[in-house]
């Protein structure tokens, strides 16, 4: 019950508090896509969410004879003993099947659509975005109106799909986070006496350069301290306010960023709300939601190796880009009505913890922005050792494009032996 | 010491030197076998056998489930622990192998890179910045210069898996690692072919460090007389207490000077044949067996007292035979079964994976050594890269320490924590091979707190 | 001072108990002196400790030095390790590790170094002996590893160790190599051995040599061994001088050092041990982990160092000062923000914060706590052993534990209630249990809490007569406590000086607490203080000793010493 609280009167003891009526400090220890799942145990059991269960594995040989490959070339192509599923266990080559051996990665619309089974139940986690109850999913605990395209899209995927906290991405993503891939802090401000109950409210989130600490119980512990690193693009400021200390925001913030916990890096959130709920033991959690470009989310999986994401969740890539261009929903100004975003929701857990100013001087209350402090950041990609979403290979025996003679590369290979 | 001595071209030629200089004691012909560490079981006449140290790797971990559970934690913890599914393979030799569960590597703000942390992490005791390269050597290189100094090799770096590259995590600066053998014929090579002596053989070279080493000695024994005759009673029984130490260092030295017991064991074999070049499974664990029983008799013919063994790499290549998918890739891809709780493919590779161990630690057991067996004088300190491989877990990594370090290692205990840094399991095992380490780590996973429960 | 009327009395009542403790209190007087022996005295060897060696190794060879090596375990006795340490030997194991440790130090200075600067001079030929330069090499180190200079004897055999091992390897410098290592595994290094010497100016008598009190003073003062100036002042007898000695206590005072020497002493009297192996229940407490612990030790270190001998402050007010340093980790469990971006920072804790000085620091309340719990009983025992010299004697054996660790219900007060009433129990429990519970508004690792099991904590205790209530009360009550000063003076004398402390040095101590009293309590001046008293150097001639005199009973002995204390008693 420890909240990092402070209270109007206790500024004035603390030198270096600035003039807050209650503020109160979070880190996120978990955050990944709000995507509901239908089933009663499992990870890929069916559902309501997906009747069918998660998306099945794909037949790679099926898959790379349909492109034009023949199956003795297909079966070459996914053997282990193919040393061009070098430098890991992805293949280079399976980038080329699409018309006239396109690469169909950067190129997804050479191929047609392979089709990717989407959430049919009627049941989302997120927010109501558009204000509209009569559109979009019922929340779990019965709101009507939440709008989470996003899942409606990718929630039958396998990387995504799965109870909380237990989908491969998830895990994956969230496991790099508490290590010390990234830190998020949220802090929040209110003008009123009763944190609970507030209609003034801000909400800032802002990365910290300290890492998260794991306690002897190897979980994240609370009441550590994080200063505020100012980032040029990762921050995200939000009015609110509390109603029986749930956190609502009073009005979308036009274009937020955030560190996306998944290989796009950047979550840009258009018309983004909060919905956080306090907690008895300190804690935090709820929902960022808002309209997220959705082209980037295919770019991260591609960059991140096709083939090899293609292998390990069991997709066709070019199904996410034709899935999430059918089902985009929103055309933000200056898209001239085309449909480049897609409603998201991100479920976030936090702890209570410190969170100082920039220049460690106090603790942080005013809820402002700091990216004018920011070091110029470049946006790197994640993957920068990809090319067109593959390795590019200097061995000239492990060649992979468009012109390979699969077979050749094959007798190569084994007169070498 | 020999440090100095390699730098500073001390060869055969300067040996000979110092000899026709007449500062040499006159030795007997060629001897040698030396024993640094003084660990060992005594024989019946007062020599001693010495401890072996190994590492032993393999790629991407045992199973975990999402939901808590494990396919390789013992559920009893102490001696005779319960054997979970993926242990079938170490059954029979149980009560000499000791099994480290909840350990984790600890970054400390570095990222957790993927198949890399976890071992560079037990190896050196801190997380690299990048992968390919260690923030300092592998711990293994200190107790190679602790025991490994004063034979034939100092240590045999072998890579069962076939892989594309040859693997070894094992290195003196961090950046460099060593270049292993990667079949049993290269191997039987090195260890069997030319410039073997056979130690069973009247052929020997001595170590003429040994000498120099009891001069250093000589100098404080010569000071004894003066010091004792000016102390009282208790100061007397304490320096008497020091002397006594400093003539068992020399009767340690001494007996390296002398011609040593036979190697009982020592029966050079015949040339292996050639294997087929494949990373499948069952290659692998051929390799193992073929691989483990040569530098097993490498050892028990006193050609290297340490050694590190790769059986796959950490983004394990190997695959079963006739199946298209990796292990690396179905580690990653195969989903947690609803029912049974865990990942069953997974499962079967980590049995079979664990099935080289076990084959491995057999040739060990099966060579005869004093009264008991040469695994019985070795410590082999097995380790992967990661704990739950489907997202690259660092934590609860499996470690085991098999064998008997000469007695030292009270084996046959499964040793449970909450999240101890790996670096605990690390210097217990420096400690039991015998190189003179009080503390190892950096940052969170410094530790000089060895598992005493393991130690005798 | 009226606060001195009630002299230390806790060892010897420990002496009482301990019937070991006798064996050095044993009288020497009846020694049969032997003839023609040498004129040197050899009084104590006491075993290095391992920050000693430490800090010796980076002194003469440089801190780039790494030194990988497990030390043997070292020893408490009357509170102090420096006590133990001078009982210890060592065994085979542990000289091997010794053994290999030199040769890994010697094979490092001669890696690292340029040859010429490490040597400090050059052979005529690289490839052979030079017994010249050889001796240069081995009179150099040989003063600074043994702490005095060498005697012929002692250089001729590291010089024919040199030589040989030249001409054995064609490497001039190999040969030093080895004579270095040779030096590092001698007893005269791996040992403090302290020597007297006839005293010219009071015949018959002994006197400390110059080197032996070098040695003393900066092992006291810098946690290391002598300097070439305080050797120099050693050779140049200006130790037996006051004025000289005078000149050096300034100066080992004055050195950066001084800082290392002081938080040597605080580690050993604070008895920082067993940081490293400490266990806390993960469930009970999820915050706690190794760096929590590290730290730990780290804060209370800091907080000593840089209030008593940077601030140079009152004593006293260690256990009342809020004043200390955190880093990140600590402030998570002090529940307070991190406001540096250093890994250390001056903290003073808030008046409403309930601590109080280094005893409600989670070093303190965590080492002396049970794993999944607080203890009342281990910290108020630790309280009156560490701070107040009262050691508790172990409890009985047949005690039943069952009530106090059922720790699920009620509070730990109502719990050792039992223990306060049992007959068996309360002679113990009724002195150790009240400041333990005092301090009860911490938990097991040192966090505030106001409940235990659902029930209010009371902090309030029955301290001697007094009434307390809660840390702030235990630290108001230990600051106005006579035998806090006067046992750490006790402790500085038997830290420096290696030797138990019994009812013969009663009055010696009393007058060295009054006059720490009228400094007003300053540490600093207190160690110079008592390094500049006769009894300091006082030599104590071992049972067993072969004197080259007859007139051993002029030797100062036991006997003299209780006489001169008692003559001090009565001028008082």
């Amino acid at each position: 019950m420890s909240h990092k609280i402070i209270l109007g009167f206790a500024a004035l003891l603390v030198p270096g508090v600035a003039l807050a009526d209650w503020t109160r400090s979070y880190v996120i220890e978990w955050n990944e896509p709000a995507m509901y799942y239908g089933a009663e145990g499992g990870v890929i059991d069916p559902g309501s969410d997906c009747p069918q269960g998660t998306n099945p594995e794909l037949d790679w040989i099926q898959v790379l004879m349909k492109a034009g490959y023949t199956r003795e070339e297909a079966e070459w192509l996914r053997d282990p003993a193919n040393p061009t599923r070098s430098p890991v266990h992805g293949q280079n080559q399976m980038a080329f099947r699409g018309k006239d051996r396109a690469n169909v990665y950067t190129n997804p619309e050479s191929y047609p659509d392979p089709g990717l089974a989407e959430v049919s139940g009627k049941v989302a986690e997120g927010i109501n975005l558009d204000g509209d109850k009569t559109t979009g999913f019922v929340s779990p605990d019965g709101e009507k109106g939440i709008d989470n395209t996003f899942y409606k899209t990718l929630g039958c995927w396998k990387t995504y799909r799965g109870p909380e906290r237990l989908s491969s991405g998830a895990l994956q993503f969230n496991d790099s986070m508490r290590n010390g891939g990234w830190t998020t802090v949220i802090v929040m401000h209110g003008r009123g006496d009763d944190p609970m109950n507030d209609d003034q409210v801000d909400v800032g989130f802002y990365m910290s350069d300290n890492d998260m600490v794991k306690g002897g119980d190897g979980n994240i512990a609370r009441d550590y301290t994080f200063r505020i690193a100012p980032h040029a693009h990762y921050e995200a400021i939000f009015k609110a306010r509390t109603v029986d200390g749930m956190i609502i925001s009073t009005e979308p913030a036009d274009t937020v960023m955030l560190r996306d916990p998944g290989y796009t890096r950047d979550l840009e959130l258009r018309q983004a709300q909060v919905q956080l709920q306090m907690r008895e033991d300190g804690s935090l959690r709820g929902y960022v939601g808002g309209y997220r470009p959705w082209r980037p989310v295919y770019d991260g999986w591609v960059n991140a190796r096709g083939p090899v994401i293609e292998s390990l969740t069991w997709v066709e890539l070019p199904s996410v880009y034709y899935a999430l261009k059918r089902n985009a929903d929103y055309s933000p100004e200056g898209a001239n009505g085309e449909k480049t975003h897609i409603s998201f929701a991100l479920r976030v857990d936090a702890l209570p913890a410190y969170v100082m100013t920039p220049d460690y001087r106090q603790q942080a209350a005013a809820i402002k922005s700091y990216k004018a402090l920011a070091p110029e950041q470049k946006r790197e990609r994640q993957f920068s050792y990809t090319v067109d979403g593959v390795v590019p290979y200097n061995d000239p025996n492990l060649k992979a494009g468009p012109d390979l003679d699969v077979l050749l590369s094959k007798q190569q290979h084994l007169s070498k032996k | 010491m020999s440090k100095k001595l390699e730098n500073k071209g001390f060869n055969r030629r300067s040996l000979l030197r110092g000899m026709l200089g007449g500062t040499a004691v006159t030795m007997g012909l060629p001897i040698l076998d030396a024993f640094l560490d003084g660990n060992g079981k005594a024989y019946a006449d007062g020599a001693r056998l010495p401890v072996r140290f190994g590492t032993y790797f393999w790629g991407l971990g045992l199973t975990d489930t999402p939901a808590g559970g494990t396919r390789w934690v013992p559920q009893k913890t102490g001696f005779g622990y319960d054997i979970p599914s993926e242990l079938a393979s170490i059954t029979a030799l149980k009560d000499k192998v000791s099994v480290f569960s909840g350990f984790r590597a600890i970054p400390d703000g570095r990222s957790n890179l993927v198949h890399w942390t976890g071992h560079a992490s037990i190896l050196s005791g801190v997380a690299p910045p990048r992968t390919g390269m260690f923030d300092g050597p592998s711990f293994d290189t200190k107790v190679v210069n602790a025991i490994g100094k004063t034979t034939r090799y100092k240590v045999i770096d072998v890579d069962a898996s076939t892989s594309r590259r040859p693997i070894s995590y094992s290195t003196e600066t961090g950046g460099t690692f060593a270049s292993p053998e990667i079949t049993p014929l290269g191997l039987y090579r090195r260890l069997f072919g030319e410039g073997f002596q056979d130690p069973n053989s009247d052929n020997w070279q001595p170590d003429p460090s040994i000498m120099l080493r009891q001069s250093v000695l000589s100098a404080v024994k010569d000071q004894r007389k003066a010091l004792m005759a000016t102390v009282g009673k208790d100061d007397q029984i304490k320096l008497d207490q020091y002397f006594t130490a400093v003539r068992d260092m020399e009767n340690q030295l001494a007996v390296q000077l002398e011609k040593p017991e036979k190697c009982e064991a020592c029966e050079p074999p015949a040339a292996p044949e050639e294997l087929p070049h494949a990373a499948s499974i069952d290659v692998v664990n051929r390799n193992t067996v073929l691989m483990g029983r040569l530098l097993a008799m490498g050892l028990a013919c006193n050609q290297s007292r340490c050694f590190n063994f790769v059986h796959t790499g950490g983004t394990s290549e190997t695959y079963i035979a006739g199946e298209s998918k990796i292990y690396h890739q179905i580690t990653h891809d195969e989903p947690t079964d609803g029912k049974l709780g865990y990942q069953p493919k997974t499962s079967e590779l980590a049995g079979l994976v664990m099935q080289g161990f076990g084959d491995f630690l057999a040739e060990f057991d099966g060579i005869p050594e004093g009264d008991g067996t040469l695994l019985d004088n070795c410590l082999i300190f097995a380790f992967s890269d990661t704990g739950y491989a489907k997202i690259h877990s660092i934590e609860n990594i499996p470690m085991f320490l098999a064998g008997g370090a000469g007695g030292k290692h009270k084996a046959g205990q499964h040793i449970h924590t909450t999240g101890d840094a790996v670096t605990r399991v690390s210097l217990t095992a420096m400690q039991l091979a015998g190189a003179p380490v009080g503390e190892f780590g950096v940052g969170t996973m410094k530790t000089s707190n060895p598992i005493t429960e393991v130690m005798a | 001072m009226k606060i001195l009327r009630r002299p230390v009395r806790a060892f010897a009542v420990l002496l009482a108990i301990s019937p070991v403790a006798f064996s050095i209190a044993a009288h020497s007087a009846e020694s049969p002196a032997a003839t023609g022996a040498s004129a040197q005295v050899t009084v104590a060897a006491r075993r290095l400790s391992e920050s000693e060696y430490r800090h010796t190794i980076e002194d003469v060879f440089g801190p780039d030095i790494e030194i990988n090596a497990r030390f043997e375990p070292e020893k408490r006795e009357q509170g102090l390790l420096a006590v133990g340490n001078a009982m210890l030997s060592l065994t085979s194991g542990g000289f091997e590790q010794y053994f290999i440790l030199a040769a890994d130090i010697t094979d490092q200075a001669f890696d690292n170094t340029d040859l010429e600067a490490l040597v400090g001079c050059s052979p005529k030929d690289a490839s052979g002996a030079d017994p010249r330069c050889a001796r240069q090499f081995i009179t150099h180190y040989g003063e600074l590893i043994f702490r005095r200079p060498l005697t012929e004897a002692e250089v001729e055999a590291r010089l024919e160790t040199a030589n040989q091992g030249a001409e054995q390897t064609g490497d001039f410098h190999h040969g030093l190599n080895l004579a270095l290592t040779s030096l590092l595994v001698a007893p005269e290094f791996l040992f403090r051995v302290e020597t007297a010497e006839p005293d010219p100016n009071n015949s018959g008598a002994f006197r400390l040599d110059g080197y032996t009190k070098a040695a003393r003073l900066s092992f006291l003062f810098w946690n290391s061994a002598p300097d070439h100036e305080l050797l120099r002042a050693a050779r140049d007898g200006e130790l037996h001088t006051e004025a000289g000695l005078k000149q050096q206590l300034d100066r080992l005072v004055a050195a950066p050092r001084f800082k290392d020497g002081a938080r040597a002493f605080f580690e050993d009297m604070f008895q920082l041990d067993g940081f490293e192996n400490m266990v806390k229940d993960p469930a009970i407490y999820p915050k706690f982990n190794q760096t929590i612990a590290n730290s730990a030790k780290e804060q209370m270190l800091k907080t000593a160092v840089g209030l008593l001998v940077e601030k140079n402050r009152d004593y006293r007010e260690l256990f009342t000062s809020n004043e200390t340093y955190i880093n990140r980790p600590l402030a998570s469990v002090y529940n307070v923000p991190y406001g540096s971006a250093e890994e250390w920072m001056p903290y003073t804790f808030k008046d409403d914060s309930e601590r109080a000085g280094i005893l409600t620091q989670v070093g303190f309340l965590s080492q002396h706590a049970h794993p999944g719990t607080s203890s009342p009983t281990l910290r108020g025992i630790k309280l009156h052993e560490i701070f107040r010299c009262e050691p508790t004697p172990d409890p009985p054996a047949d005690v039943d534990f069952s009530a106090v660790q059922a720790s699920e219900k009620g509070t730990a007060r109502e719990r050792l209630l039992d223990h306060m009433e049992n007959p068996g129990c309360n002679a113990c429990h009724r002195r150790s249990d009240p400041p333990g519970l005092a301090l009860e508004h911490f938990d097991g690792i040192g966090q505030v809490r106001k409940f235990e099991n659902g029930e209010l904590i009371d902090v309030s205790a029955d301290f001697n007569g007094v009434q307390l209530d809660g840390a702030k009360g235990l630290a108001d009550y230990l600051k106005a406590d006579p035998r806090v000063p006067a046992c750490l003076v006790r402790n500085v004398y038997a830290y420096g000086t290696g030797l138990k402390t019994g009812f013969r040095d009663e009055a010696y101590l009393a007058e060295q607490a009054e006059a720490f009293a009228e400094k007003g309590y300053r540490i600093p001046a207190l160690m110079q203080q008592i390094a500049n008293t006769p009894e300091f150097f006082k030599v104590h001639i071992p049972e067993g000793v072969a004197l080259n005199t007859d007139t051993t009973g002029n030797a100062i002995s036991d006997n003299a010493t209780i006489n001169n204390a008692q003559n001090a008693q009565a001028q008082r």
